[in-house]
């Protein structure tokens, strides 16, 4: 099945967390909410700069990343690209029909394409509003918050889990067919 | 040099999340409803090496620590949030980008997504900034909570109980 992992979560989580600690030794702990923040800002200080610049969120990030595209962006950018080249590698890259639906969401919700952006699109939405309320998301909260033993990194990973399980439960009532 | 680390480290950690599932709708939905915890128990692998070698880097003053602060009440409400979005769209901040990179569509809508909900709490940011004051206890960590100056003593233990959890407790149903 095209889904089954390569790696082992094994292999992948001890390889993931020695890159964490690289990143952590060499520059800093890695976290990819904020490059969000960073993206809108470089945009809005394109078209409305005015706007960037009166709006006290935008501004706070100003004073210690000056708009540039720093480490940390080159770090989501690098995901990307290293996601690209490994999916080419291994022949995983979608080329279906379909590569907006799941299969495991197909089987529950039908063949509707804009539902399914809908709800990626919504939830995406929900998710850095999130992080952005946190101040990080899985990578910067969850992984490098708690390795680094924050208290209220595992505050916000109980609380996603909490709140993930109970509505992939509303989700799919019946399971997940696999 | 730092920008061409950051894309060495970010290219390394893209390729490891997409060769490792971590960026599967399924693979994700399966640990949510605890039936696949393939994910769950790569997060925890991760954060079980991260934990020790960090604090094993502290330990020779190399690790650059970057601690946020604990503010109980947005924290948790955000989680809260956060979570909801994780189980719609089955993606999170850093999966939806390297599953972009994979072809798959939805995971691009969960990244406009993103840069949208991003932009609207930029917005009302003035109005929950109030959030973050409260139960704000700054940037504590176990290690400072309980005046451990070796933060070793903890990070141990803690790895070797995430360990002992997805080598024997956590299975999963379809293994």
């Amino acid at each position: 099945m095209q889904d089954t992992p390569i790696l082992s979560w094994k292999v992948a989580g001890l390889l993931l967390g020695l890159l964490v600690v690289l990143a952590t030794g060499l520059v800093k702990p890695f976290g990819v909410s904020t490059q969000y923040v960073l993206t809108d800002a470089i945009v809005v200080h394109q078209v409305a700069p005015a706007a960037a610049e009166s709006n006290e969120y935008l501004n706070k990030y100003g004073e210690t990343s000056d708009w540039s595209i720093g480490y940390g962006w080159m770090l989501v950018f690098g995901m990307f690209l290293g996601s690209a080249v490994s999916a080419l590698a291994t022949r995983r890259m979608r080329r279906r029909e379909n590569p907006a639906l799941p299969a495991v969401w197909q089987a529950e919700f039908g063949n509707s394409k804009s539902k399914r952006l809908r709800q990626a699109f919504i939830g995406g939405l929900l998710l850095l509003f999130g992080a952005r309320l946190a101040g990080g998301c899985t990578s910067g909260h969850m992984i490098s918050g708690i390795s680094q033993l924050t208290v209220g990194s595992f505050i916000f990973g109980a609380a996603i889990f909490a709140s993930g399980i109970f509505t992939a439960r509303k989700l799919y009532k019946n399971g997940l067919s696999s | 040099m730092k920008l061409f680390l950051g894309l060495m480290i970010g290219m390394g950690i893209g390729a490891v999340m997409q060769l490792g599932g971590a960026s599967s709708y399924r693979k994700i939905l399966g640990s949510l409803l605890l039936k696949d915890l393939h994910v769950i128990k790569l997060i925890l692998t991760t954060i079980a090496v991260a934990t020790v070698g960090i604090y094993a880097l502290d330990l020779v003053d190399l690790a650059n620590m970057s601690i946020k602060p604990t503010y109980v009440a947005g924290i948790a409400i955000a989680g809260l949030i956060f979570g909801v979005g994780f189980a719609v769209s089955g993606y999170c901040p850093g999966t939806c980008v390297v599953a972009s990179a994979e072809g798959k569509t939805d995971a691009m809508f969960t990244l406009l997504g993103g840069l949208v909900g991003a932009a609207i709490y930029a917005l009302v940011y003035p109005l929950l900034a109030p959030l973050i004051g409260v139960a704000n206890y700054g940037e504590i960590t176990l290690p400072s909570v309980f005046n451990v100056s070796n933060g070793l003593w903890i990070a141990i233990p803690f790895s070797a109980i995430l360990l002992l959890l997805v080598f024997t407790v956590l299975k999963d149903r379809y293994e």
